[in-house]
């Protein structure tokens, strides 16, 4: 991974034994004075895709003592150094996030309890990402950890025929706030500077990830670029531009080694034109007329066949690519996959699914 | 006639540009530079591995079929045909002074805003590519909403152009782009006919500030011929607001004929580039400096505004030149 050569210049300290189930011994034996030393890190939303794959990413980092993992849900394979706690994050869950935050010293968080696709059940959307932000932050001030990882996405920028053709971090973010997805996590970031704000000597960094392509990710995006048919908006070819699976990872593991406060597109270099997509994921474009393309996509949604609702619409319209420049230059990362690797990757492993050579389950 | 005089000349001088330039290009047969090194291994596979590090990574092989602000080359030299015919036969652009933008670097080229539907970004860069001893490359910035029609946007993306703004123009003017702007913007093509190559207030001087914090020598462009394609009567606003456009434009022809009423009026057009006007003795960090920016924005205008009015002195009849 290329993040693995970032790894924080620390103290030796000898790792506590890891074999048959050492870990509630390790805790035991830590005393407060040595907090300062021990990294712990949790994250949220393990269960997730970027929450799974950073979960044994952490795991694998020799400089991180320990590792907390929370979700609804417990993570697939159990790995030595991770402690899962089941939280319900739309439930009023601060009391137990801090003390859950308190005891295993934490101080470092990677917020990952985000939806990759827009779903059909708003209320609960709303509850875990918007309002589920405020009870982690809470939790995390009260607790003093002293850093915050956020995942957010590039589309919140919002696709509009003015926008820039690279948008820098410095914009507003203009997407819709009909679209539940959009405004829940727009208000995720707006709990983050919040917390900023309020929380000294606490940072934050939260990088808006570019669309998820690659072998194993899946999301609204691999759904409409895997059906037979693809529908585009008659006469509208955008650029676009995705970021790789494992280059999302590897930025979110630099976040958490480096310290860089602030907000970071994270993309894959170059763009592609719509109609080049679709040409080289094999598929045939549907060119339907953009002002009839709403109620119908509508009506898909409403009949769960459509990948996402009508207000995704914009996006196969007008621009929405974001500049990677100010993450190279502050963060030092580095996407090793172009826009059209990522896209070229996603392909391959949808060929064999599709020829039934890759079971999905054979990908967590 | 007086025209044609002028132009022999022009055109021996070009031949002995092309000759001279010919002959440079054999004399050093030199690949051009090549600032990915990606591309670069990939071009010659024998060669070390670049010296950056951190690049190895890639693998990239193929050129992308569009570049990062989807120019799309195969698409135009597709449409290609389309504007030399324009160019030589429909509107039969008769070009001067093309010399005077430089054969490399940063330049950005300032013109006259012209005609309800513009053809202007599309000639000058058939005239740069025709004319010009480096046939050089133009961009040229659009309005905003070129973008939000079908078709047309997609279409003017592919054959060069780029939606206005800072950020765009600058980093085209970073990575040493001809670039073209006509900073009258909207108002510009939405002059009426009694107010044609009357130039209208030059933006507030973001071109300026633009040349004067990426360092870029400005060279005015005098376009005559193009504001009278599609003489505008009348600008309706209210009936435009909906639709997503500054204006819906009447003309002798547009709504009573429909769409084939947008077809342009040909036109004999004159493109005139003047001296180079350049902003090197003032600093990047003058571009705060409001009252040299209204200065410079001034002396651009004034210099388009004279070419202009040399050339409709000249000129005898609107078809015919």
């Amino acid at each position: 991974m290329a993040a693995a050569k970032h790894k924080r210049a620390r103290p030796k300290r000898t790792a506590e034994p890891r074999a048959n189930g050492a870990i509630d011994v390790s805790r035991t034996r830590r005393v407060p004075d040595l907090a300062k030393d021990t990294r712990v890190v949790a994250v949220t939303g393990t269960a997730s895709f970027l929450g799974q794959n950073l979960l044994r990413l952490l795991e694998e980092d020799a400089s991180i003592d320990r590792v907390v993992a929370v979700d609804v849900k417990a993570p697939e394979t159990v790995h030595p150094k991770t402690r899962f706690y089941e939280v319900d994050l739309t439930q009023p869950s601060e009391a137990r996030l801090a003390e859950i935050f308190a005891a295993e010293r934490v101080s470092t968080l990677a917020h990952l309890a985000f939806h990759a696709s827009p779903s059909h059940a708003t209320a609960y959307a709303h509850e875990l990402e918007s309002v589920g932000t405020m009870h982690v932050l809470v939790a995390a001030r009260q607790t003093r950890v002293r850093k915050i990882v956020m995942a957010s996405s590039t589309l919140l920028y919002g696709a509009h025929p003015s926008n820039p053709n690279f948008l820098g971090e410095h914009q507003p973010l203009r997407a819709t706030k009909r679209e539940p997805f959009f405004a829940d996590k727009i208000e995720a970031e707006a709990e983050v500077g919040r917390f900023v704000e309020r929380s000294e000597g606490a940072i934050a960094t939260v990088l808006r990830v570019a669309p998820l392509l690659g072998p194993t990710a899946s999301s609204f995006v691999t759904r409409y670029l895997s059906g037979r048919f693809v529908v585009t908006m008659m006469g509208f070819d955008p650029l676009v531009q995705f970021v790789h699976e494992l280059d999302a990872i590897a930025a979110l593991k630099l976040a958490i080694d480096r310290d860089v406060p602030g907000t970071f597109n994270v993309v894959g270099d170059g763009v592609l034109p719509l109609s080049k997509v679709i040409e080289l994921a094999g598929r045939t474009a549907l060119p339907i007329p953009h002002p009839i393309a709403e109620p119908l996509v509508a009506l898909g949604w409403i009949g769960q066949v459509a990948p996402a609702p009508p207000t995704l619409l914009p996006y196969l319209r007008f621009l929405c690519v974001a500049d990677g420049a100010r993450a190279r230059d502050v963060m030092g990362f580095r996407a090793a996959f172009t826009t059209r690797e990522a896209l070229d990757d996603f392909v391959q492993a949808q060929k064999l699914r599709e020829t039934k050579l890759l079971q999905e389950s054979a990908f967590p | 006639m007086k025209s044609k005089r002028k132009k022999k000349p022009v055109a021996e001088e070009i031949r002995a540009l092309e000759e001279k330039l010919d002959a440079i290009i054999e004399k050093h047969a030199a690949p051009p530079p090549e600032p990915n090194p990606i591309e670069s291994r990939a071009l010659a596979p024998s060669e070390p591995p670049p010296a950056l590090p951190s690049l190895p990574l890639r693998r990239r092989e193929e050129r992308e079929p569009t570049d990062d602000f989807g120019y799309d080359p195969a698409y135009d030299a597709r449409a290609r045909p389309l504007f030399d015919f324009l160019y030589a036969r429909y509107f039969r652009v008769e070009c001067r002074g093309v010399g005077h933008v430089p054969n490399e670097g940063r330049c950005m080229l300032v013109a006259n805003h012209s005609g309800t539907i513009p053809f202007d970004g599309p000639m000058i860069k058939a005239a740069l590519a025709r004319e010009h001893p480096g046939k050089r490359d133009v961009r040229w910035l659009a309005e905003d909403f070129v973008f939000h029609f079908p078709f047309l946007g997609s279409f003017e993306t592919r054959i060069g152009a780029v939606r206005a703004c800072q950020e765009n123009a600058e980093r085209l003017l970073r990575q040493e782009t001809l670039l073209a702007v006509f900073p009258e913007g909207t108002k510009g093509i939405g002059k009426l006919f009694k107010d044609r190559y009357k130039l209208q207030r030059f933006g507030r001087g973001g071109f300026v500030r633009l040349a004067l914090r990426t360092q870029t020598p400005i060279v005015p462009v005098a376009i005559v011929g193009g504001e009278e394609t599609n003489p505008m009567l009348l600008r309706l606003e209210s009936f435009a607001k909906p639709l997503g456009i500054p204006y819906v434009p009447v003309t002798p022809t547009f709504p009573l004929l429909g769409p084939l009423g947008l077809l342009p009026v040909p036109t004999k057009w004159k493109m005139t580039f003047g001296e180079p006007i350049g902003v090197g003795e003032h600093g990047p960090e003058s571009e705060n400096d409001e009252l040299l920016v209204a200065r410079i924005a001034e002396r651009v205008r004034g210099a388009i505004q004279e070419m202009l009015d040399a050339a409709l002195r000249e000129r005898k009849s609107v078809l015919f030149g």
